[in-house]
């Protein structure tokens, strides 16, 4: 083997060349340090930096669904109290009609009832027409910026949306954040949801009718039926629409009488006269609103036979509580989506943990391997620091004199 | 006597010159391209005597360098490689920190504006929201704008930065050239002008740093030097001048020219490679074209997905939403020898079919050819290129007018002039249109339990188009027919929750309509200022993967083109070092042939002295001798 000549120019840009290598390695390594950062731009790691971005794409977004969350959360806290509010307004106002609902009460009594039942309609108006903190409607649904209850003496019409906006509260969920006037309080069923009865205007006896109750809801045919009495005790059911009797039979005023046709019942108090009347018809839609103005034009009227009167209060404590009921549904409606919020909130935040965790593992320094790495190439830089100044020194003519 | 003075005398002469060599050798040490030269000693020719052949001294019979040309072409060549990946990774690295700001980076900014629209759609009538969506349009806006303005600046300072490196190898080359003519001159029998070698040597080799040369080297010592597949830069005492030249579509690109003996300039762009000068263009077409193209994709995805949504809206003065974002058209740049009279008009149409390569059209054989000019492939179109059915391919629509020539092409840029023209269109936050355009209604005589949903406009053209009314008549409880504002009429299946789609609108029914029902869709109430459905869909439009035939969404898109310009960067970056290191493994196998070492030069120093030394004691001796014969025959 023949040793190689190294020129001497080679020697020393060679050795330059690795300490100035080393020297970048170590800011380079100094740079991680520093910064935190294990890399400073996509180059440094490049799909690294796509996860990165994706990764805070994800951050920013479960931020904002967070945001959005509570926003909901605040309206549906709004929408939750106004509910209880009209909830226990309504109640009142039944406790009212069943005090109302008693035939030893004088007219004015009555009357005097009625004014009662006349401030909570007003209340219950304004409870409709709440806002939120910005003005906005809590039930107009997407008309928010209109009053969606409009009263015109004692009828109350709704002049909101039907549809509600949603929110989103994470990647794939959204919510509505609240609900229309029109499904809380104008979706009231009439009389028990199926039927409503009436007492013929000019009956001469004391008989009243009772809501009734569907009993075999298939057999149930939604016409208009008239029970008529012939005397004090015999009756025929008729059909309006088809004008066929549907049934007849005996009514005995001192036990009170169940008829029963078409999969329904109704129960009759009192003594019914000759040529008296009593009306079933198919339910249609009745409001809250409609419910407590009809009682208090009701309680008002001196017109009134005894039967109508008691007829009519018991049809509106059964609208009563099919209101008391919208209102129990559309709460716990209220309150699993406020669940959801809540739920959807904590997940996101564990969620952000992770992600930042997941970030953190990708963009940050090791510190304990960096630090390291600086000292090993720090021991290298100075070694090759040291070699080169005592091996330059060296030359044959240090020996020629 | 004579013979030993002479042949002393020859050695004095000799060892002297072969001192001068050494001395120059010590002068040379830290010379860059500096070959070590040696002083080759012969023995002088014998005079013939009775008794044989005696020698008479030394000569130095030649002064000549190491030299090895094959180490010195891998010099080179690892130099072209070095200085073309180095260009590369530096220019890939201008874009890289441009693009990979993670705090502020286009993917930030583009989910800060969803993130806007969502709050928006939280509180669809707080001015506060809308004005703050409005701001951050704008700051999308100024980002595109702004990378896609730092991206032209690298541009034009790469096209400057070709202009100075043409000249450089000018300037090299006519040096080389005029060397190349000395050398020839000053080489006689034997004798090489090293000096001349070595600095025409160098210069080549600095050649490499801007261009990849090939070299050939003549019989009497000229090297011609050749770039690309063989065009000579120099012949012997010739050098042929490199010049820029505007591109053919793009002028403000340039190209590689050379002129040739005529004053005709041929265009070598294609030919170029390695070196600064190839380094260079492959930043071109590798990293600053490709950004920009990708990053118009962005601006024109934005924007189209956004306009169309804010045309399917409502705004909050109850108005039809107008557009949200500007956007610069397609480019087309007719090549500048066209000869006919053809002109294009290219809109885009698919945006999912849109790519970011762009397209050479071209008319040959009487007929329109695209080729895809990135990948080289050429792309099948329809259509005949008139205004009734125009071209379509990728995602463009073309109308060919006028009269080509054979021959004749155009460059067509789908998205390179897209984010110049990218801008805020909306002045008044009431202009967000968060509001649905229409409203879905049930009649009030309906007996089923059917209830609207959601009606939304999917393709405000076609809803104009369609008289902007539907009624959905149910004829039996799952049966419906659509009549829209043209009495034009459709029928379909009901089911719940599916949507009713006609003249790009939908209506989602839910329940159990009963026969006889209708629903009608007409605009929307101004007074449903909560409505915030337009907005809801224009985040989830943003979120979908709209792009690249449906693969990937507008962020999705921002995101591929960070990495990717990442990894080309750290690809050259990788290359420079290995580069770097071959270049420094080559330069070190040359310098160990050519190099001077200055212990070897210390010792032929003392072996060079030491033998002057001798030869002197040797006319000292023959002096005595003389000196005593003298004598002898004085005391004779």
């Amino acid at each position: 083997m023949t040793a190689v000549s190294i020129s001497t120019l080679t020697f020393r840009t060679n050795a330059l060349d690795s300490m100035e290598s080393l020297e970048t390695a170590i800011s380079a390594t100094q740079e991680q340090l520093s910064t935190g950062k294990s890399f400073q731009s996509a180059a440094g790691n490049p799909t690294g930096m796509a996860e990165v971005n994706q990764l805070d794409m994800e951050l920013s977004a479960s931020g904002q669904y967070v945001k959005n969350g509570t926003l909901a959360g605040a309206n549906l806290n709004l929408e939750t109290q106004a509910l209880s509010d009209a909830t226990n307004l309504l109640q009142s106002a039944r406790d009212l009609a069943v005090e109302a609902n008693n035939a030893a009460l004088s007219a004015t009594q009555r009357q005097d009832i009625a004014t009662q039942l006349d401030q909570q309609l007003q209340q219950l108006v304004a409870i409709g027409n709440r806002t939120d903190g910005s003005g906005n409607y809590l039930f107009g649904g997407y008309a928010s910026s209109t009053q969606p209850f409009i009263q015109n003496g004692n009828s109350v019409s709704y002049v909101g949306a039907d549809q509600v906006s949603q929110v989103q509260i994470s990647a794939n969920q959204r919510i509505s954040s609240g609900d229309t006037g029109s499904s809380v309080f104008m979706s009231v069923p009439a009389g028990n949801g199926t039927f409503t009865t009436a007492v013929g205007a000019s009956n001469t006896g004391t008989a009243s009718i009772g809501p009734g109750t569907v009993t075999n809801p298939s057999q149930w045919v939604p016409d208009t039926y008239a029970i008529t009495f012939t005397d004090a005790t015999d009756y025929t059911v008729t059909d309006q629409k088809t004008g066929a009797t549907v049934t007849s039979g005996t009514y005995d005023a001192t036990t009170g009488g169940t008829i029963s046709f078409n999969g329904i019942q109704v129960t009759l108090s009192g003594s019914p006269a000759a040529n008296d009347t009593f009306t079933v018809a198919p339910a249609g839609q009745s409001s809250a609103f409609a419910t407590l103005s009809g009682l208090i034009t009701t309680l008002n009227s001196t017109s009134l036979n005894a039967g109508q009167t008691a007829t009519q209060i018991g049809q509106a404590i059964e609208q009563i509580d099919g209101a008391l009921n919208t209102l129990s549904n559309v709460s716990a409606s209220v309150g699993a989506r406020s669940d959801a919020v809540t739920a959807s909130q904590s997940t996101a935040q564990s969620q952000q943990t992770q992600l930042q965790t997941s970030v953190s593992s990708i963009t940050d320094t090791d510190y304990a391997a960096a630090t390291t790495q600086l000292s090993s190439e720090e021991v290298a830089l100075q070694a090759a620091e040291e070699s080169y100044a005592s091996l330059s020194k060296l030359s044959l003519f240090n020996y020629v004199s | 006597m004579a013979d030993l003075l002479s042949n002393a005398v020859s050695g004095l002469l000799a060892f002297q010159q072969a001192l001068d060599v050494t001395s120059n050798n010590i002068a040379n040490a830290s010379t860059p391209g500096y070959s070590v030269e040696n002083a080759n000693l012969a023995e002088a020719l014998g005079q013939q005597t009775g008794s044989g052949y005696v020698g008479s001294g030394v000569d130095v019979q030649s002064i000549t360098r190491t030299y090895n040309e094959f180490l010195a072409q891998q010099v080179r060549s690892s130099q072209a490689s070095y200085s073309s990946s180095n260009a590369l990774a530096t220019q890939a690295a201008q874009i890289d920190n441009l693009l990979s700001d993670s705090s502020s980076g286009l993917t930030a900014t583009l989910q800060s504006f969803v993130n806007s629209l969502q709050s928006v759609a939280s509180a669809p009538s707080s001015s506060a929201a809308r004005q703050a969506l409005l701001s951050q349009a704008q700051a999308l806006a100024q980002q595109l704008t702004s990378y896609d303005s730092q991206i032209s600046q690298f541009g034009s300072q790469l096209e400057s930065q070709l202009s100075v490196d043409v000249s450089q190898i000018n300037t090299i080359t006519a040096n080389i050239a005029s060397l190349n003519q000395q050398i020839a001159t000053g080489s006689s029998a034997g004798q090489t002008p090293n000096q001349l070698m070595d600095q025409r040597d160098q210069l080549i080799t600095q050649l490499s740093q801007y261009v990849s040369v090939q070299t050939n080297t003549e019989t009497n010592g000229e090297v011609d030097v050749y770039v690309g597949s063989g065009q000579a830069l120099v012949t012997g005492a010739t050098a042929s001048k490199l010049t820029t030249i505007a591109g053919a579509y793009d002028s403000s690109q340039l190209d590689i020219g050379l002129v040739g003996g005529g004053g005709s300039t041929a265009d070598i762009t294609t030919e170029i490679a390695g070196g600064e000068l190839g380094g260079l263009l492959s930043a071109r077409s590798q990293v600053l074209d490709p950004a920009r193209n990708a990053i118009g994709q962005v601006s024109v995805a934005v924007a189209a997905i956004v306009n169309q949504q804010q045309q399917s809206g409502m705004d909050l003065t109850g108005a039809q939403g107008q557009p949200m974002f500007s956007v610069g058209g397609v480019q087309v740049l007719p090549d500048s020898g066209n000869t006919g009279s053809a002109s294009l008009t290219v809109t885009r149409g698919s945006l999912s079919a849109l790519t970011t390569d762009d397209y050479r059209l071209q008319y040959s054989a009487g007929a329109w050819q695209l080729t895809d000019v990135t990948t080289g492939q050429s792309v099948a179109m329809t259509g005949n290129g008139s205004n009734a059915t125009p071209f379509q391919a990728a995602g463009l629509s073309i109308v060919t007018g006028g009269t080509p020539a054979a021959g004749d092409s155009f460059l067509i840029q789908p998205t390179a002039a897209a984010t110049a023209g990218f801008g805020v269109e909306l002045t008044s936050p009431s202009q967000i249109a968060a509001a649905s355009l229409v409203q879905g209604t049930a009649a009030s005589a309906n007996t089923g339990t059917g209830a609207v949903t959601s009606a939304s406009v999917t393709d405000p053209a076609a809803w104009a188009a369609g008289g902007g009314s539907l009624t959905v008549s149910f004829t039996g409880a799952s049966s419906y027919t659509v009549t829209d504002g043209n009495g034009n009429t459709t029928t379909g299946t009901y089911t719940s929750g599916s949507p009713i789609t006609f003249d790009g609108a939908q209506l989602t029914l839910t329940g159990s309509p009963a026969s006889g029902d209708t629903f009608t869709v007409g605009p929307n109430n101004p007074a449903n200022t909560g409505d915030n459905s337009n907005l809801l869909a224009m985040a989830s439009a943003l979120s979908a993967a709209a792009l690249n035939g449906g693969t990937s969404s507008v962020t999705g898109a921002a995101n591929t083109l960070v990495t990717r310009v990442g990894l080309i960067t750290q690809q050259a970056q990788g290359n420079a070092t290995a580069q770097q290191t071959a270049h420094q493994d080559a330069t070190t196998a040359l310098n160990n042939v050519s190099g001077v070492n200055l212990d070897q030069q210390a010792a032929s120093m003392l072996q060079f002295q030491q033998a002057y030394q001798a030869m002197a004691q040797m006319i000292q001796a023959s002096q005595q001798m003389f000196t005593s014969l003298i004598s002898a025959i004085g005391n004779g």
